[in-house]
Parts: structure tokens; C-alpha cells; sequence
């Protein structure tokens, strides 16, 4: 995180989404929106007075709610600008105009309540789209593990927020319910992965290792801690990950095969039940904490931002590869790549394995001075053009543009209106070619005398 | 008139397990304007595209008709040996045996062979009316944008600015991290996250 922070070729823009992408490969125009701080960060230091010294605390996301944070905050102490922002929405300077601490206490003067959003905009060549992953939204859809409503029933993302040393319990395991260390922990795999009724088709591919390194954990920083693993299988396809999942195994954790059918409440514990389908049997244990391993669902938001960029997503909503194993990293709009989670489900060593190969595909693609486009691009004939412009709202890809002509009409030099294409943004899709009704536009390598001469070859 | 190879692909037992290939191979040398028609287990080999040159160079071939799979797999493949042969690569049109015939029709071979001849029939039929086109160049702005702050953006960012390339790392959250900056220790080593 800090090396990409100092890096002197990486310019950093956190708090900010992209506007609007226009253009191609080679020649991307693109605007940011820099969202208000309300902090200036030119000025800020860091130094942290501001989120003492305020007084509203509310949950913090980044802790799932674990922990508090103010309304002038850093998501963590280590975070990358470690500077803050102040959330509009629960500051009392903004909500009833009262308060105003943080900007008294500042010592540098950082803090401007009238800071505005701020539109960049600038060239690129390429661009990486990597915008991970949300968690499966469970709660809506497993009623039998009490729809979210008890608290010790968490995702492993809340256990790893625990487990974090800099994170809201300071690195212990509690229960959410009442702070005690939990004893016996029930981790159920496939909540949400693998399940066509409820959740999702596909495995999510990280949840069987972070399930055995949470199982790992409870029995290394709880005394006398016990880890039961529901699962339905342990995929361990990974260098050293098999041996990862029989350490933990050796260390004492359980794994019973089967689904959990029903999480229940007794007294302050939870009753989970459910088949051991290698005994053959209905199975009971009383549980402390449940740790539920939830799918990966693309993030929130990543379905409008591939829209805008203009490529395409899976039935999972997943950025669509161009090719599943030979272009895994390109998207089928030329000059967008993808690295991570957003492509589907992966875990670190595959994100940065595809993180390595989306760069040098960039890297490749700026190394060259010109870049040579395809030229099945549409074409207009003008004269037969009638200057309608049918075709320019049925093109995706914005590349009609209208264009005034001159003409000679005996004596007289008419101007008339025809379309016209650019080159550099027409896809080759031929939408437009379909539209003419003049048949004025002909896609090159797929001419109408072409297409006609095929379809002439196979009918008559 | 043109003059027109015709080249007919095994893909191993991809197509040939179900396609009378040979038979396609010998039946496209009737059609129009074809002046040579041949097979090979696989095409876009080293051994199967030297077939494609020498045939263009041998018969005086001016547009070339591969069977094979889908044109998104090896349409710049054969693009290429096109080039290497001396004629404009885009003097090619494929035939889509495999995806649209000898992988959806595996049960009905005799039928499947008689949708080869047909799909060769149409391709043979738009390489007599190719024209050669030539590709454009464009400029390429030397930066690059990353969308997304997490543990992928920032290794891909990181790479691409170890060449000496500018890039931008937009990240819509107020750190740069991710859900890897909430995690704890990662499997497999155990190593920290931050």
C-alpha cells in the first residue's frame, strides 16, 4: 500500500470515482470526480487531533460495525493517504451547522467546510479495471441462520476485522453479543457459494482456506478454543494450500461434512444443527461465535462502472474476460483489462498473479508509439448518403458524427448534411450498416454485395 | 477472378471425430474459383500453417479459406500466415466447422459433414468478392488508469509504474487497501496484510 503511495510514477486518487470514459484504446478521455474531503489534504499532516476531538461516533463500516469511528475519520490507522475525510452525512456541522471542533483544532488550518466535489479529466492509454468484490448479502436469503438477527452469528470478514491486530478488538476473538471470548466456534462454509435455491452457482474459491486459517487462529489465540467446520467439500487447489488445510486439521479442527440446516438460540449460545453425512447422523453443537464463509459478489456499483467504461459482465454480474483461458486478462473493449475479484471469485497469490499479467498487457500497449486498429470499421458512401442520421443513435459506440459536404449541382455548389464515421471509435458491429436505409453505410470485410454473395452461396 | 485455397482442419478428433473432413477437403476443390483444397489434423500448427504458405505461393493463391474453429480463436493466426505468404491478411475468411457444427451436431455426423460443406460454400463465396484492406495506426497516450484500489489495483499499478509509465490509482473509498487491508493474516505463508 505505502510503496504504491510513494511511488513517483503512481498518482493516487482516493475518495474519488470515475465521471465519464470516452474515447479508444490508445487515446482514453477520462473524468474523475475527486469526492469533497472537506479536509485539505495539501495542508493536513495527519497529526489526527481532528477525529479526537470530534464528538459524533458512529459505527464504522470499514469494522462492519464492530468498532466506532467519528465523523472525521481514517477507515484505520494504517490507512493510505493517512489523512481524513468528514462524512457529510453524520457531521453536526453539516446535519444543524453546530460544532465546528474539527476545524478549531486543527493546527494547520486543513479543514474547509465549503470544499466542493472537483472534476479531473486527462489521456490515457489503457485502463485496469479492478474493483473487487462485496460479500453475498445472506441475511436476506438464510432464514434457518436467523436472517442477520443474532449477533454472534458474523462473516469471516468480521473474524479477520477481529482477528487484525490494528482492528476494532485489537486482535482478540470476541463475541459481538456481550465481548466474551467465544469457546467453541462453528465456522459453516458454502453460504451463499454453491447453493442454485439461494445464493450462487459458483464456488467462490477462497473460502476453504481462510475457513482452515480461521479455524488455525481460533486455536491459536483462544486457550482452550475449539473450531468445527461444516462443509460440503475442502477444495485446496493451490500450491501448499492442501498442506495449510492438514495443519489445521492436526491442530485439532473438526471438519464434519454436511450442511448446516438451522442455527438456533439456547440461553446465550447457539445451537447449530446439521448432518455429518459421513456418519450418516444429525449432529448438534453448541456454538459461541458461527462464522459463516459467504460467496463473493461483484462490488456494488462495478455493473454501472462497466457501462460507462463500456465492457460487458457475466450472468454473475462478473467483469466478462475476452477469452476464459486465452485472453483472461483483456475484456472485449480494446484497451480495458481486468485484474482481481472482479473478474470472478479469487483469492490473493490469482489476484496478483492476474494483477502482474493485466500490467504488462498495459505495459505492452504503451510501449508502443502507434497502435495499428483493425479496419473493419464502417464506411459511408456519400453520395448515396441522404444526411438522415439514422444511424448516429443507433451506434454504441458514438463514433457517427454528421458532416457538412460541398457539392456540384450543375453551376451551383451545394452544402449538404451526410454521416460520417470515426474511425478510431467505430467498433465494427455494423448496427449502423443495418439501419441505412439508403444502404449508403457498408462495414469493410462485411460488405452487403459480400454478405448477399454468402447467403447466395447456401441458398440457391 | 480469384483464386482460392481451401483449408480444411482436423483439430485433432475436435472436428475430424465428426466431420468427414478429407471429404469436405476434396468436395471444396469443385467450387468456384477454388484452384487448391487440402486437410490437416491441425492448421494452425507450425507444419499446418507452412501448408498455407506454400500453397499461396506454389498455386498463386490471391484469397484463402481456413475451416476451423471460431475466427475469435485463430483469425489473427492465420491472419499472420497470410502476411508471412506475402498477401494482404485480410485476403481470409473462416469457416466455423467446430463451434457451429462438429461440437453442437457430435451425434449426427453425416448431417454435421453436410453443414461443413455448406458453411465452406458461404465462405468460399465471400472470398471471391475480398478486397484487401489496410490497417490505420492511432497514437497511444503513454498513461494508464486503474480503477480500484484493492490489492489487485494496487499490484497492477505498481507493475505498470516499475516500467516507467505514469498511472493513476482511483480508489471510490478514502484509503486505498481494500478487503485485503481488513484482513488479518493471509494463507497460505500467514504473512501479514498491510
Amino acid at each position: 500500500m505505502v510503496a504504491a503511495a510513494q511511488h513517483p510514477q503512481i498518482k493516487l486518487i482516493t475518495y474519488a470515482e470515475v465521471e465519464q470514459v470516452k474515447g479508444y484504446i490508445g487515446n482514453f478521455e477520462i473524468t474523475i470526480r475527486q469526492k469533497a474531503r472537506s479536509v485539505d489534504h495539501t495542508k493536513c499532516t495527519g497529526c489526527g487531533t481532528c477525529w479526537n476531538k470530534c464528538p459524533t461516533a458512529v459505527p464504522s463500516e470499514y469494522d462492519l460495525g464492530l468498532g466506532k469511528r467519528k465523523a472525521i475519520y481514517i477507515d484505520f490507522p494504517q490507512a493510505v493517504p493517512n489523512k481524513p475525510v468528514i462524512d457529510r452525512q453524520n457531521c453536526r456541522k453539516f446535519t444543524s451547522d453546530k460544532c465546528g471542533v474539527c476545524q478549531k483544532v486543527c493546527p494547520v488550518g486543513a479543514v474547509d467546510y465549503n470544499q466542493q466535489d472537483e472534476l479531473i479529466s486527462d489521456h490515457f492509454g489503457a485502463i485496469v479495471v479492478a474493483t473487487g468484490f462485496d460479500l453475498f448479502n445472506w441475511g436476506q436469503n438464510y432464514g434457518e441462520y436467523g436472517y442477520g438477527k443474532y449477533p454472534d452469528v458474523i462473516t469471516g470478514l468480521h473474524f479477520e476485522r477481529m482477528s487484525n491486530a490494528s482492528g476494532p478488538t485489537g486482535g482478540k476473538i470476541i463475541r459481538p453479543s456481550d465481548g466474551t471470548e467465544p469457546q467453541n466456534v462453528v465456522f459453516v462454509k458454502c453460504v451463499g457459494s454453491r447453493d442454485d435455491a439461494k445464493g450462487k452457482s459458483y464456488c467462490s474459491r477462497a473460502c476453504c482456506m481462510y475457513t482452515a486459517k480461521h479455524a488455525h487462529q481460533v486455536m491459536e489465540k483462544i486457550p482452550g478454543g475449539r473450531a468445527f467446520v461444516f462443509y460440503m467439500d475442502v477444495r485446496t487447489a493451490g500450491k501448499a494450500y492442501e498442506e495449510f488445510y492438514q495443519r489445521s486439521v492436526m491442530e485439532g479442527a473438526q471438519y464434519i461434512r454436511g450442511r448446516v440446516s438451522k442455527i438456533l438460540p439456547r440461553g446465550d449460545k447457539l445451537l447449530v444443527r446439521g448432518a455429518d453425512t459421513l456418519l450418516g447422523e444429525q449432529v448438534e453443537v453448541e456454538a459461541d461465535l458461527v462464522v459463516l464463509a459467504t460467496a463473493m459478489v461483484p462490488a456494488a456499483g462495478s455493473d454501472g462502472l462497466a457501462q460507462l467504461v463500456g465492457f460487458t459482465t457475466d450472468k454473475d454480474g462478473f467483469c466478462q474476460e475476452a477469452h476464459p483461458k486465452l485472453r483472461p486478462v483483456e475484456t472485449n473493449t480494446a484497451g480495458v483489462f481486468l485484474a482481481g475479484a472482479c473478474q470472478g471469485p479469487k483469492d490473493i497469490p490469482d489476484t496478483v498473479a492476474q494483477a502482474s499479467g493485466a500490467a504488462v498487457k498495459v505495459t505492452a500497449l504503451l510501449a508502443r508509439e502507434e497502435l495499428s486498429v483493425e479496419p473493419i470499421v464502417s464506411g459511408v458512401n456519400e453520395a448515396s448518403c441522404s444526411g438522415c442520421l439514422v444511424c448516429r443513435p443507433i451506434c454504441p459506440y458514438s463514433a457517427i458524427e454528421a458532416r457538412t459536404i460541398n457539392e456540384r449541382h450543375g453551376r451551383e455548389t451545394v452544402s449538404r448534411v451526410v454521416a460520417h464515421v470515426n474511425t478510431g471509435l467505430c467498433q465494427g458491429c455494423g448496427s449502423c450498416t443495418v439501419a441505412c436505409r439508403s444502404g449508403a453505410i457498408d462495414l469493410k470485410g462485411f460488405t452487403n454485395e459480400q454478405l448477399v454473395a454468402e447467403v447466395d452461396a447456401v441458398c440457391l | 477472378m480469384k483464386r482460392i485455397g481451401v483449408f480444411v482442419c482436423w483439430c485433432g478428433s475436435n472436428i475430424a471425430g465428426v466431420v468427414d473432413v478429407p471429404g469436405v477437403a476434396q468436395l471444396a476443390a469443385n467450387f468456384p474459383n477454388v484452384r487448391f483444397s487440402t486437410d490437416y489434423k491441425y492448421m494452425c500448427s507450425e507444419p499446418g500453417q507452412e501448408t498455407i504458405v506454400q500453397a499461396i505461393k506454389e498455386h498463386n493463391l490471391d484469397a484463402v479459406v481456413v475451416a476451423s474453429c471460431s475466427p475469435r480463436l485463430h483469425e489473427p493466426t492465420f491472419r499472420k500466415t497470410l502476411a508471412r505468404a506475402g498477401l494482404n491478411p485480410y485476403m481470409l475468411e473462416m469457416a466455423n466447422i467446430r463451434e457451429h457444427c462438429s461440437w453442437v451436431h457430435a451425434k449426427e455426423k453425416a448431417k454435421a459433414t453436410q453443414k461443413a460443406i455448406e458453411l465452406v460454400r458461404r465462405a468460399v463465396a465471400k472470398a471471391a468478392k475480398l478486397v484487401p484492406l489496410y490497417e490505420s495506426t492511432i497514437p497511444v497516450t503513454k498513461r494508464a488508469l486503474v480503477i480500484g484500489g484493492g490489492i489487485a489495483g494496487i499490484q497492477a499499478a505498481l507493475d505498470i509504474a516499475d516500467s516507467g509509465r505514469e498511472v493513476w490509482l482511483v480508489e471510490r473509498e478514502s484509503t486505498i487497501g481494500g478487503r485485503m487491508a481488513m484482513l488479518d493474516k493471509t494463507f497460505p505463508t500467514l504473512d501479514c496484510s498491510a
